[in-house]
Protein backbone atom coordinates (compact mmCIF):
# COMPACT_ATOMS: atom_id res chain seq x y z
CA UNK A 1 0.00 0.00 0.00
CA UNK A 2 2.97 2.30 0.75
CA UNK A 3 5.28 1.67 -1.76
CA UNK A 4 4.76 4.64 -3.73
CA UNK A 5 4.74 6.96 -0.61
CA UNK A 6 8.33 5.00 0.46
CA UNK A 7 9.52 5.11 -2.57
CA UNK A 8 9.10 8.77 -2.82
CA UNK A 9 10.91 9.24 0.32
CA UNK A 10 13.73 7.52 -0.61
CA UNK A 11 14.40 9.71 -3.72
CA UNK A 12 13.50 13.00 -1.95
CA UNK A 13 16.20 11.75 0.72
CA UNK A 14 18.51 10.89 -2.32
CA UNK A 15 18.18 14.01 -4.28
CA UNK A 16 18.56 15.70 -0.80
CA UNK A 17 21.68 14.12 -0.04
CA UNK A 18 22.86 14.69 -3.74
CA UNK A 19 21.99 18.35 -3.49
CA UNK A 20 24.19 19.18 -0.37
CA UNK A 21 27.23 17.46 -1.67
CA UNK A 22 26.96 19.70 -4.30
CA UNK A 23 26.68 22.28 -1.97
CA UNK A 24 29.84 21.29 -0.01
CA UNK A 25 31.93 20.76 -2.87
CA UNK A 26 31.18 24.51 -4.11
CA UNK A 27 31.91 25.71 -0.71
CA UNK A 28 35.02 23.72 -0.40
CA UNK A 29 35.99 25.00 -3.85
CA UNK A 30 35.58 28.70 -2.68
CA UNK A 31 36.98 28.17 0.80
CA UNK A 32 40.35 26.05 -1.50
CA UNK A 33 40.73 29.73 -3.51
CA UNK A 34 40.95 31.67 -0.68
CA UNK A 35 42.93 29.86 1.04
CA UNK A 36 45.40 28.88 -1.74
CA UNK A 37 45.42 32.27 -3.54
CA UNK A 38 44.89 35.46 -1.22
CA UNK A 39 48.01 37.11 -0.18
CA UNK B 1 36.17 51.95 -27.67
CA UNK B 2 35.49 51.15 -31.54
CA UNK B 3 32.55 49.21 -30.88
CA UNK B 4 30.93 51.34 -28.41
CA UNK B 5 27.45 52.81 -29.50
CA UNK B 6 27.37 50.51 -32.38
CA UNK B 7 27.35 46.84 -32.59
CA UNK B 8 28.15 44.20 -35.75
CA UNK B 9 25.20 43.79 -37.49
CA UNK B 10 25.72 39.88 -36.69
CA UNK B 11 25.08 40.55 -33.25
CA UNK B 12 22.14 42.72 -33.79
CA UNK B 13 20.73 39.93 -36.48
CA UNK B 14 21.54 37.18 -33.35
CA UNK B 15 19.61 39.74 -30.55
CA UNK B 16 16.43 40.41 -32.95
CA UNK B 17 16.34 36.59 -33.75
CA UNK B 18 16.15 35.70 -30.03
CA UNK B 19 13.34 38.42 -29.55
CA UNK B 20 11.14 37.39 -32.62
CA UNK B 21 11.71 33.67 -31.27
CA UNK B 22 10.12 34.93 -28.01
CA UNK B 23 7.12 36.36 -29.16
CA UNK B 24 6.66 33.29 -32.01
CA UNK B 25 7.35 30.83 -28.99
CA UNK B 26 5.00 32.23 -26.71
CA UNK B 27 2.18 32.33 -29.27
CA UNK B 28 2.75 28.35 -30.17
CA UNK B 29 2.46 27.93 -26.35
CA UNK B 30 -1.13 29.45 -25.93
CA UNK B 31 -3.42 26.59 -26.83
CA UNK B 32 -5.28 25.79 -23.82
CA UNK B 33 -4.88 28.92 -22.02
CA UNK B 34 -8.36 29.71 -22.56
CA UNK B 35 -9.29 27.94 -19.59
CA UNK B 36 -8.40 29.09 -16.45
CA UNK B 37 -6.03 26.31 -15.05
CA UNK B 38 -4.16 26.13 -18.33
CA UNK B 39 -3.54 30.19 -18.29
CA UNK B 40 -2.76 30.12 -14.57
CA UNK B 41 -1.31 27.05 -13.19
CA UNK B 42 -0.49 25.33 -16.99
CA UNK B 43 -3.22 22.59 -15.91
CA UNK B 44 -0.61 21.30 -12.95
CA UNK B 45 1.42 19.44 -15.98
CA UNK B 46 4.90 20.80 -16.03
CA UNK B 47 7.39 18.19 -15.03
CA UNK B 48 9.85 19.21 -12.62
CA UNK B 49 13.19 19.83 -14.67
CA UNK B 50 10.59 22.79 -16.21
CA UNK B 51 9.69 23.79 -13.01
CA UNK B 52 13.35 23.87 -11.77
CA UNK B 53 14.84 25.53 -14.60
CA UNK B 54 11.70 28.22 -14.57
CA UNK B 55 12.69 29.04 -11.07
CA UNK B 56 16.02 29.60 -11.67
CA UNK B 57 15.50 31.71 -14.75
CA UNK B 58 13.40 33.37 -12.78
CA UNK B 59 15.96 34.21 -10.02
CA UNK B 60 18.68 34.99 -12.54
CA UNK B 61 17.92 38.36 -13.31
CA UNK B 62 19.64 40.84 -15.67
CA UNK B 63 21.57 42.52 -13.17
CA UNK B 64 22.45 39.50 -11.74
CA UNK B 65 24.19 38.83 -15.62
CA UNK B 66 25.52 42.22 -15.80
CA UNK B 67 26.04 43.15 -12.06
CA UNK B 68 26.90 40.16 -10.60
CA UNK B 69 29.76 40.25 -12.86
CA UNK B 70 30.91 43.56 -12.49
CA UNK B 71 30.20 42.70 -8.48
CA UNK B 72 32.64 39.99 -9.29
CA UNK B 73 35.18 42.33 -10.87
CA UNK B 74 35.09 45.08 -8.81
CA UNK B 75 34.92 43.24 -5.31
CA UNK B 76 35.60 39.57 -5.14
CA UNK B 77 33.49 35.94 -4.50
CA UNK B 78 32.39 37.58 -1.63
CA UNK B 79 28.71 37.97 -2.25
CA UNK B 80 28.35 34.54 -3.06
CA UNK B 81 27.99 34.30 1.26
CA UNK B 82 24.42 35.88 -0.06
CA UNK B 83 23.07 32.65 -1.28
CA UNK B 84 24.42 30.22 2.03
CA UNK B 85 21.05 30.37 2.87
CA UNK B 86 19.36 28.99 -0.66
CA UNK B 87 19.98 25.38 -0.40
CA UNK B 88 18.44 25.25 3.14
CA UNK B 89 15.34 27.35 2.45
CA UNK B 90 14.75 24.84 -0.36
CA UNK B 91 14.57 21.89 1.83
CA UNK B 92 12.89 23.41 4.27
CA UNK B 93 10.25 24.67 2.17
CA UNK B 94 10.28 21.28 0.26
CA UNK B 95 8.94 18.99 3.37
CA UNK B 96 6.79 22.19 4.96
CA UNK B 97 4.98 24.68 2.72
CA UNK B 98 4.83 22.66 -0.70
CA UNK B 99 2.76 19.98 0.11
CA UNK B 100 0.12 22.81 1.99
CA UNK B 101 0.22 25.12 -0.95
CA UNK B 102 0.09 22.57 -3.87
CA UNK B 103 -2.20 19.87 -1.88
CA UNK B 104 -4.61 23.11 -1.26
CA UNK B 105 -4.95 23.13 -5.19
CA UNK B 106 -4.95 26.96 -5.37
CA UNK B 107 -4.05 29.64 -7.07
CA UNK B 108 -2.26 31.76 -5.67
CA UNK B 109 -0.17 31.61 -2.15
CA UNK B 110 -3.09 34.40 -0.68
CA UNK B 111 -5.70 32.38 -1.60
CA UNK B 112 -4.41 29.42 0.61
CA UNK B 113 -4.20 32.16 3.60
CA UNK B 114 -8.02 32.89 4.02
CA UNK B 115 -8.85 29.41 3.88
CA UNK B 116 -6.88 29.71 6.64
CA UNK B 117 -7.19 32.47 8.72
CA UNK B 118 -10.15 34.70 6.75
CA UNK B 119 -10.26 37.20 3.90
CA UNK B 120 -8.75 40.14 6.33
CA UNK B 121 -4.81 38.53 6.46
CA UNK B 122 -5.76 36.94 2.72
CA UNK B 123 -6.37 40.49 1.60
CA UNK B 124 -3.43 42.23 3.01
CA UNK B 125 -0.81 39.72 2.08
CA UNK B 126 -1.95 40.19 -1.73
CA UNK B 127 -2.19 43.88 -1.38
CA UNK B 128 1.47 44.12 -0.29
CA UNK B 129 2.54 41.85 -3.12
CA UNK B 130 1.17 44.05 -5.43
CA UNK B 131 2.33 47.00 -4.28
CA UNK B 132 6.00 46.18 -3.95
CA UNK B 133 5.93 43.88 -6.64
CA UNK B 134 4.32 46.16 -8.84
CA UNK B 135 6.93 48.86 -8.36
CA UNK B 136 9.60 46.40 -8.16
CA UNK B 137 9.16 44.76 -11.80
CA UNK B 138 9.54 48.55 -13.12
CA UNK B 139 12.95 48.20 -11.07
CA UNK B 140 13.86 44.80 -12.86
CA UNK B 141 13.07 46.53 -16.58
CA UNK B 142 14.70 49.46 -15.34
CA UNK B 143 18.42 48.67 -14.34
CA UNK B 144 19.24 46.65 -18.20
CA UNK B 145 17.40 49.60 -19.95
CA UNK B 146 19.84 52.36 -18.15
CA UNK B 147 22.49 49.71 -18.59
CA UNK B 148 22.12 49.55 -22.55
CA UNK B 149 20.80 53.20 -23.57
CA UNK B 150 24.19 54.48 -21.91
CA UNK B 151 26.26 51.75 -24.25
CA UNK B 152 24.51 52.15 -27.37
CA UNK B 153 23.29 55.86 -27.09
CA UNK B 154 19.74 55.06 -26.95
CA UNK B 155 17.37 57.04 -25.25
CA UNK B 156 16.05 54.86 -22.39
CA UNK B 157 12.43 54.47 -23.43
CA UNK B 158 13.08 52.76 -26.55
CA UNK B 159 15.70 50.51 -23.77
CA UNK B 160 12.32 49.79 -21.88
CA UNK B 161 10.24 49.17 -24.93
CA UNK B 162 13.06 46.79 -26.62
CA UNK B 163 12.62 44.51 -22.76
CA UNK B 164 9.18 45.11 -21.90
CA UNK B 165 6.54 44.85 -25.37
CA UNK B 166 8.01 41.04 -26.35
CA UNK B 167 7.69 40.40 -22.75
CA UNK B 168 4.31 42.05 -22.37
CA UNK B 169 2.89 40.38 -25.45
CA UNK B 170 4.16 36.81 -24.87
CA UNK B 171 3.27 36.39 -21.18
CA UNK B 172 -0.29 37.80 -22.24
CA UNK B 173 -0.93 35.70 -24.48
CA UNK B 174 0.55 32.30 -23.53
CA UNK B 175 0.25 32.73 -19.78
CA UNK B 176 2.05 30.75 -17.32
CA UNK B 177 2.77 27.70 -19.62
CA UNK B 178 4.74 29.65 -22.06
CA UNK B 179 6.46 31.83 -19.38
CA UNK B 180 7.76 28.51 -17.90
CA UNK B 181 8.98 26.64 -21.31
CA UNK B 182 10.40 29.77 -22.27
CA UNK B 183 12.16 30.10 -19.37
CA UNK B 184 14.12 26.99 -19.99
CA UNK B 185 15.01 28.07 -23.24
CA UNK B 186 16.17 31.38 -21.60
CA UNK B 187 18.09 29.37 -19.00
CA UNK B 188 20.22 27.52 -21.91
CA UNK B 189 20.48 30.76 -23.43
CA UNK B 190 22.00 32.03 -20.22
CA UNK B 191 24.26 29.42 -19.36
CA UNK B 192 25.78 29.07 -22.60
CA UNK B 193 26.32 32.77 -22.87
CA UNK B 194 28.42 32.45 -19.52
CA UNK B 195 30.25 29.22 -20.65
CA UNK B 196 30.96 31.07 -24.21
CA UNK B 197 32.71 34.22 -21.74
CA UNK B 198 34.35 31.73 -19.90
CA UNK B 199 36.37 30.43 -22.35
CA UNK B 200 36.81 33.46 -24.66
CA UNK B 201 38.40 35.06 -21.32
CA UNK B 202 40.98 32.02 -20.61
CA UNK B 203 42.12 31.82 -24.21
CA UNK B 204 42.58 35.85 -24.07
CA UNK B 205 44.43 36.26 -20.71
CA UNK B 206 48.04 35.95 -21.15
CA UNK B 207 48.90 34.27 -18.81
CA UNK B 208 47.81 30.66 -17.65
CA UNK B 209 44.81 30.40 -15.09
CA UNK B 210 46.63 29.25 -12.04
CA UNK B 211 48.62 32.73 -12.73
CA UNK B 212 45.80 34.82 -13.10
CA UNK B 213 44.29 33.21 -9.84
CA UNK B 214 47.27 34.11 -8.18
CA UNK B 215 46.92 37.82 -10.04
CA UNK B 216 43.48 38.40 -8.78
CA UNK B 217 44.17 36.75 -5.00
CA UNK B 218 46.75 39.22 -4.39
CA UNK B 219 44.40 42.37 -5.26
CA UNK B 220 41.55 40.60 -2.45
CA UNK B 221 39.59 39.09 -5.31
CA UNK B 222 39.54 35.93 -4.31
CA UNK B 223 38.33 36.00 -0.41
CA UNK B 224 34.71 34.32 -0.43
CA UNK B 225 33.90 34.14 3.36
CA UNK B 226 33.74 36.82 5.98
CA UNK B 227 33.02 35.28 9.23
CA UNK B 228 33.45 38.39 11.29
CA UNK B 229 29.69 38.73 13.48
CA UNK B 230 28.75 42.37 11.68
CA UNK B 231 25.06 42.59 11.76
CA UNK B 232 25.38 45.89 9.61
CA UNK B 233 27.50 43.75 6.89
CA UNK B 234 25.06 42.06 4.48
CA UNK B 235 28.32 39.62 3.13
CA UNK B 236 29.54 37.61 5.76
CA UNK B 237 28.93 34.16 6.33
CA UNK B 238 26.03 34.32 9.33
CA UNK B 239 24.04 37.13 7.45
CA UNK B 240 24.47 34.47 4.45
CA UNK B 241 23.29 31.59 6.44
CA UNK B 242 20.72 33.01 9.35
CA UNK B 243 19.29 36.05 7.35
CA UNK B 244 19.93 34.62 4.03
CA UNK B 245 17.82 31.19 4.81
CA UNK B 246 14.87 33.56 6.08
CA UNK B 247 14.89 35.65 2.85
CA UNK B 248 14.73 32.61 0.71
CA UNK B 249 12.26 30.99 2.55
CA UNK B 250 10.03 34.67 2.15
CA UNK B 251 10.70 34.72 -1.27
CA UNK B 252 10.53 30.99 -2.51
CA UNK B 253 7.98 30.20 -0.06
CA UNK B 254 5.40 33.06 -0.29
CA UNK B 255 6.17 35.08 -3.35
CA UNK B 256 3.34 34.53 -6.16
CA UNK B 257 6.04 34.67 -8.47
CA UNK B 258 7.49 31.66 -7.03
CA UNK B 259 4.79 29.89 -6.09
CA UNK B 260 3.31 30.05 -9.35
CA UNK B 261 5.85 27.72 -10.61
CA UNK B 262 5.40 25.66 -8.63
CA UNK B 263 1.66 25.11 -7.82
CA UNK B 264 2.19 24.50 -12.00
CA UNK B 265 4.21 21.51 -11.13
CA UNK B 266 2.35 17.37 -11.85
CA UNK B 267 2.41 16.58 -8.25
CA UNK B 268 3.85 17.82 -4.07
CA UNK B 269 7.03 15.41 -5.40
CA UNK B 270 7.80 16.83 -8.65
CA UNK B 271 7.00 20.21 -6.75
CA UNK B 272 9.59 19.52 -3.95
CA UNK B 273 12.30 18.20 -6.40
CA UNK B 274 12.07 21.17 -8.60
CA UNK B 275 12.89 23.57 -5.59
CA UNK B 276 15.53 21.11 -4.63
CA UNK B 277 17.07 21.43 -8.32
CA UNK B 278 17.34 24.89 -8.13
CA UNK B 279 19.09 24.87 -4.47
CA UNK B 280 21.75 22.04 -6.61
CA UNK B 281 22.70 24.86 -8.72
CA UNK B 282 22.57 28.51 -7.31
CA UNK B 283 25.78 28.30 -5.61
CA UNK B 284 27.45 27.27 -8.43
CA UNK B 285 25.97 29.08 -10.48
CA UNK B 286 26.50 32.28 -9.17
CA UNK B 287 30.06 31.04 -8.26
CA UNK B 288 30.67 31.12 -12.20
CA UNK B 289 29.51 34.19 -12.73
CA UNK B 290 31.52 35.69 -9.98
CA UNK B 291 34.60 33.97 -11.33
CA UNK B 292 33.53 35.80 -14.35
CA UNK B 293 34.18 38.93 -12.90
CA UNK B 294 37.35 37.92 -10.86
CA UNK B 295 38.53 36.77 -14.45
CA UNK B 296 37.73 40.07 -15.99
CA UNK B 297 39.18 41.50 -13.01
CA UNK B 298 42.76 40.11 -14.26
CA UNK B 299 42.49 40.41 -17.84
CA UNK B 300 42.34 44.54 -17.26
CA UNK B 301 44.93 43.80 -15.28
CA UNK B 302 47.00 42.75 -18.26
CA UNK B 303 45.06 45.36 -20.88
CA UNK B 304 44.51 48.83 -20.04
CA UNK B 305 41.01 49.25 -18.38
CA UNK B 306 39.02 52.10 -18.88
CA UNK B 307 39.36 54.52 -16.39
CA UNK B 308 35.06 55.09 -15.88
CA UNK B 309 33.31 52.16 -17.28
CA UNK B 310 29.92 53.89 -18.34
CA UNK B 311 30.72 55.37 -21.68
CA UNK B 312 28.68 58.04 -21.33
CA UNK B 313 29.93 59.18 -18.33
CA UNK B 314 33.11 58.80 -19.64
CA UNK B 315 32.30 60.88 -23.09
CA UNK B 316 31.12 63.55 -20.30
CA UNK B 317 34.21 63.57 -18.13
CA UNK B 318 36.70 63.78 -21.73
CA UNK B 319 34.46 67.04 -22.92
CA UNK B 320 33.58 69.03 -19.95
CA UNK B 321 35.63 68.15 -16.82
CA UNK B 322 38.35 69.85 -16.46
CA UNK B 323 41.80 67.94 -15.07
CA UNK B 324 40.17 64.68 -16.19
CA UNK B 325 43.25 63.99 -19.30
CA UNK B 326 45.54 64.33 -15.98
CA UNK B 327 43.61 61.67 -14.03
CA UNK B 328 43.38 59.53 -16.90
CA UNK B 329 47.33 59.99 -17.59
CA UNK B 330 47.97 59.57 -14.26
CA UNK B 331 45.61 56.49 -13.71
CA UNK B 332 47.12 54.91 -16.93
CA UNK B 333 50.61 54.90 -15.31
CA UNK B 334 49.55 53.37 -12.50
CA UNK B 335 47.40 50.85 -14.64
CA UNK B 336 50.89 50.10 -15.99
CA UNK B 337 52.75 49.79 -13.01
CA UNK B 338 49.97 47.03 -11.99
CA UNK B 339 50.31 45.07 -14.71
CA UNK B 340 54.18 44.93 -14.52
CA UNK B 341 54.01 44.55 -10.76
CA UNK B 342 51.59 41.32 -12.35
CA UNK B 343 54.37 40.08 -14.43
CA UNK B 344 56.89 39.95 -11.72
CA UNK B 345 54.62 38.65 -9.37
CA UNK B 346 53.80 35.62 -11.82
CA UNK B 347 57.80 35.24 -12.44
CA UNK B 348 58.74 35.30 -8.83
CA UNK B 349 61.15 32.61 -8.16
CA UNK B 350 61.39 32.98 -4.41
CA UNK B 351 59.31 34.58 -1.27
CA UNK B 352 60.81 37.58 -0.76
CA UNK B 353 60.79 37.89 -4.69
CA UNK B 354 56.82 37.52 -4.60
CA UNK B 355 56.13 39.47 -1.58
CA UNK B 356 57.72 42.10 -2.67
CA UNK B 357 56.11 42.03 -6.26
CA UNK B 358 52.51 41.68 -4.64
CA UNK B 359 53.47 44.66 -2.29
CA UNK B 360 54.19 46.79 -5.79
CA UNK B 361 50.78 45.16 -7.04
CA UNK B 362 49.30 46.82 -4.34
CA UNK B 363 50.37 49.58 -3.74
CA UNK B 364 49.35 50.72 -7.96
CA UNK B 365 45.89 48.70 -7.59
CA UNK B 366 44.84 51.09 -4.50
CA UNK B 367 46.82 54.20 -5.82
CA UNK B 368 44.52 53.71 -9.17
CA UNK B 369 41.41 53.16 -7.49
CA UNK B 370 41.77 56.67 -5.34
CA UNK B 371 42.55 58.41 -9.10
CA UNK B 372 38.96 56.60 -10.33
CA UNK B 373 37.45 57.49 -7.19
CA UNK B 374 38.24 61.07 -8.03
CA UNK B 375 37.23 61.26 -11.98
CA UNK B 376 34.07 59.47 -10.51
CA UNK B 377 33.31 62.11 -8.30
CA UNK B 378 34.10 64.67 -11.08
CA UNK B 379 31.67 63.13 -13.06
CA UNK B 380 29.00 63.18 -10.38
CA UNK B 381 29.38 66.45 -9.75
CA UNK B 382 28.84 67.04 -13.27
CA UNK B 383 25.76 65.27 -13.74
CA UNK B 384 24.15 65.00 -10.99
CA UNK B 385 23.40 61.10 -11.63
CA UNK B 386 24.96 58.09 -9.40
CA UNK B 387 28.01 56.92 -10.84
CA UNK B 388 28.29 53.59 -9.46
CA UNK B 389 29.48 51.62 -12.48
CA UNK B 390 29.34 47.95 -11.24
CA UNK B 391 26.79 47.15 -14.12
CA UNK B 392 29.00 48.18 -16.65
CA UNK B 393 32.13 46.64 -16.50
CA UNK B 394 30.57 43.32 -18.07
CA UNK B 395 28.79 44.89 -20.90
CA UNK B 396 32.00 47.13 -21.71
CA UNK B 397 33.98 43.96 -21.84
CA UNK B 398 31.97 42.09 -24.38
CA UNK B 399 31.49 44.92 -26.85
CA UNK B 400 35.39 46.04 -26.58
CA UNK B 401 36.51 42.45 -26.32
CA UNK B 402 34.32 39.61 -27.61
CA UNK B 403 33.95 38.07 -30.75
CA UNK B 404 31.50 38.59 -33.40
CA UNK B 405 28.37 36.90 -32.66
CA UNK B 406 29.47 35.93 -28.77
CA UNK B 407 28.00 39.51 -28.46
CA UNK B 408 25.20 39.43 -29.52
CA UNK B 409 24.82 35.82 -27.91
CA UNK B 410 25.47 38.07 -24.31
CA UNK B 411 22.83 40.46 -24.61
CA UNK B 412 20.31 38.01 -25.92
CA UNK B 413 20.99 36.18 -22.47
CA UNK B 414 21.00 39.26 -20.67
CA UNK B 415 17.37 40.02 -22.14
CA UNK B 416 16.69 36.42 -21.63
CA UNK B 417 17.32 37.04 -17.99
CA UNK B 418 15.85 40.28 -17.57
CA UNK B 419 12.29 38.76 -19.36
CA UNK B 420 12.45 35.82 -17.47
CA UNK B 421 12.29 37.81 -14.34
CA UNK B 422 9.63 40.14 -15.55
CA UNK B 423 7.48 37.51 -16.95
CA UNK B 424 7.03 35.44 -13.43
CA UNK B 425 6.08 39.03 -11.87
CA UNK B 426 3.70 40.01 -14.24
CA UNK B 427 2.11 36.46 -14.27
CA UNK B 428 2.00 36.80 -10.55
CA UNK B 429 0.53 40.21 -10.08
CA UNK B 430 -2.02 39.26 -12.57
CA UNK B 431 -3.24 36.56 -11.09
CA UNK B 432 -3.47 38.24 -7.75
CA UNK B 433 -5.25 40.62 -8.75
CA UNK B 434 -7.88 38.52 -10.93
CA UNK B 435 -7.78 36.44 -8.17
CA UNK B 436 -8.00 37.65 -4.74
CA UNK B 437 -9.28 41.18 -6.10
CA UNK B 438 -11.78 40.78 -8.96
CA UNK B 439 -13.25 37.53 -7.94
CA UNK B 440 -13.00 37.60 -4.49
CA UNK B 441 -14.36 41.36 -4.00
CA UNK B 442 -15.72 42.33 -7.93
CA UNK B 443 -17.14 39.44 -9.00
CA UNK B 444 -17.72 36.06 -6.93
CA UNK B 445 -20.00 34.87 -9.66
CA UNK B 446 -17.11 35.34 -12.09
CA UNK B 447 -17.34 32.52 -14.58
CA UNK B 448 -13.53 30.84 -15.74
CA UNK B 449 -13.39 32.51 -18.97
CA UNK B 450 -14.34 35.86 -17.12
CA UNK B 451 -11.16 35.42 -14.65
CA UNK B 452 -8.67 34.25 -17.69
CA UNK B 453 -9.97 37.43 -19.52
CA UNK B 454 -9.63 39.77 -16.28
CA UNK B 455 -6.05 37.93 -16.16
CA UNK B 456 -4.85 39.03 -19.46
CA UNK B 457 -6.13 42.56 -18.85
CA UNK B 458 -4.48 42.88 -15.95
CA UNK B 459 -1.10 41.24 -17.25
CA UNK B 460 -0.96 44.27 -20.28
CA UNK B 461 -2.16 46.70 -17.33
CA UNK B 462 0.61 45.66 -14.93
CA UNK B 463 3.03 45.46 -18.01
CA UNK B 464 2.19 49.18 -18.91
CA UNK B 465 2.58 50.16 -15.19
CA UNK B 466 6.04 48.58 -14.95
CA UNK B 467 7.03 49.82 -18.21
CA UNK B 468 6.42 53.29 -17.02
CA UNK B 469 7.94 52.74 -13.61
CA UNK B 470 10.80 51.61 -15.26
CA UNK B 471 11.17 55.07 -17.56
CA UNK B 472 10.92 56.87 -14.10
CA UNK B 473 12.86 54.99 -11.82
CA UNK B 474 15.54 55.40 -14.30
CA UNK B 475 15.74 58.92 -13.05
CA UNK B 476 15.39 58.59 -9.25
CA UNK B 477 18.09 56.21 -8.83
CA UNK B 478 17.00 55.80 -5.06
CA UNK B 479 13.81 55.13 -6.01
CA UNK B 480 15.14 51.11 -6.25
CA UNK B 481 16.60 52.03 -3.21
CA UNK B 482 13.60 52.87 -1.57
CA UNK B 483 11.74 49.69 -3.37
CA UNK B 484 13.96 47.07 -1.84
CA UNK B 485 14.04 48.53 1.50
CA UNK B 486 10.18 48.48 1.41
CA UNK B 487 9.73 44.89 0.60
CA UNK B 488 12.01 44.06 3.19
CA UNK B 489 9.44 45.80 5.92
CA UNK B 490 7.10 43.17 5.21
CA UNK B 491 9.32 39.87 3.79
CA UNK B 492 9.72 38.20 6.80
CA UNK B 493 6.22 39.04 8.10
CA UNK B 494 3.96 37.37 5.60
CA UNK B 495 6.52 34.11 6.22
CA UNK B 496 5.91 34.26 9.74
CA UNK B 497 2.22 34.08 9.03
CA UNK B 498 2.77 31.40 6.58
CA UNK B 499 4.56 29.85 9.41
CA UNK B 500 1.34 30.29 11.19
CA UNK B 501 -1.06 28.92 9.07
CA UNK B 502 0.62 25.45 9.46
CA UNK B 503 0.37 25.58 12.91
CA UNK B 504 -2.97 23.60 14.38
CA UNK B 505 -2.95 26.48 17.14
CA UNK B 506 -3.03 29.82 15.43
CA UNK B 507 -6.28 31.67 14.75
CA UNK B 508 -7.33 34.20 12.50
CA UNK B 509 -6.80 37.00 14.75
CA UNK B 510 -3.33 36.31 16.16
CA UNK B 511 -2.15 35.80 12.65
CA UNK B 512 -3.17 39.01 11.74
CA UNK B 513 -2.00 41.02 14.19
CA UNK B 514 1.23 38.75 14.37
CA UNK B 515 1.49 40.35 10.83
CA UNK B 516 1.01 43.52 11.63
CA UNK B 517 3.11 43.17 14.48
CA UNK B 518 6.09 41.71 12.40
CA UNK B 519 6.17 45.16 10.32
CA UNK B 520 6.01 47.29 13.23
CA UNK B 521 9.07 45.09 14.63
CA UNK B 522 10.81 45.37 11.43
CA UNK B 523 9.86 49.28 11.06
CA UNK B 524 11.23 49.99 14.83
CA UNK B 525 15.07 48.17 13.72
CA UNK B 526 15.24 49.88 10.67
CA UNK B 527 14.48 53.32 12.72
CA UNK B 528 16.49 52.75 15.80
CA UNK B 529 19.49 51.13 14.22
CA UNK B 530 19.52 51.86 10.63
CA UNK B 531 22.81 50.28 10.08
CA UNK B 532 21.29 46.49 10.64
CA UNK B 533 21.63 44.95 7.43
CA UNK B 534 18.04 44.36 5.72
CA UNK B 535 18.41 40.62 5.57
CA UNK B 536 18.40 40.51 9.26
CA UNK B 537 14.95 42.15 9.26
CA UNK B 538 13.42 39.00 7.39
CA UNK B 539 14.73 37.24 10.73
CA UNK B 540 12.46 39.99 12.71
CA UNK B 541 9.71 39.93 11.02
CA UNK B 542 9.26 36.47 10.94
CA UNK B 543 9.61 35.84 14.44
CA UNK B 544 7.85 38.58 15.77
CA UNK B 545 5.01 37.39 14.04
CA UNK B 546 4.88 34.11 14.87
CA UNK B 547 5.32 34.82 18.80
CA UNK B 548 2.84 37.09 18.67
CA UNK B 549 0.59 35.37 16.47
CA UNK B 550 0.77 32.03 18.42
CA UNK B 551 0.69 34.41 21.64
CA UNK B 552 -2.64 36.40 20.61
CA UNK B 553 -4.12 32.99 19.71
CA UNK B 554 -3.88 31.56 22.94
CA UNK B 555 -5.47 34.50 24.26
CA UNK B 556 -7.84 34.80 21.92
CA UNK B 557 -9.27 30.92 22.03
CA UNK B 558 -9.51 30.82 25.97
CA UNK B 559 -12.29 32.77 26.81
CA UNK B 560 -13.96 30.28 24.08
Amino acid sequence: MNAPADEERARFRRTLVRVMAVQVVALAVLWWLQATFSH
Amino acid sequence: MGSMGSMHWLNWAIVGAWLAYNVWDGIRRSRRTDALEGYIVADRSLPWWVVGLSVMATQMSAITMIGGTGQGATDGLRFIQFYLGLPIAMVILGVTLVPYLHGAKVFTAYEFLERRFGPGTRSLTAFLFLLSRGLACGTIIAAPAVVFAAIFGWDVKWAVAMIGIPTVLYTVIGGVQAVAWLDVKQMVIIVASLVAIVVTLLIKLPVSPGEALHVAGAAGRLRAFDFSPNLANTYTFWSGLIGGTFLMLSYFGTDQSQVQRYLAARSVPEARTSLLMSAYWKIPLQALVLLIGVLIFTFYVFVRPPMLFNPAHERVARERAAGYAVLHAEYMDRMAGREQAAHRMVAARSDSELAEAVGQFKYFEVSGGVLRQQALNLVGGLTGESTRDVNYVMPRFVLDHLPIGLAGLFIAAVLAAAMSSIAAELNALATTTAIDFYRRWIRRAAGDAEIVRASKVATGVWGLIACVVAVYAVNLGSLIEVVNRFGSVFYGSILGVFLLAMMPRARGLGAFLGLLAGMGAVLTVILAAPAVSFLWHNVVGAVTAVVVGLGLSAIVRKPA
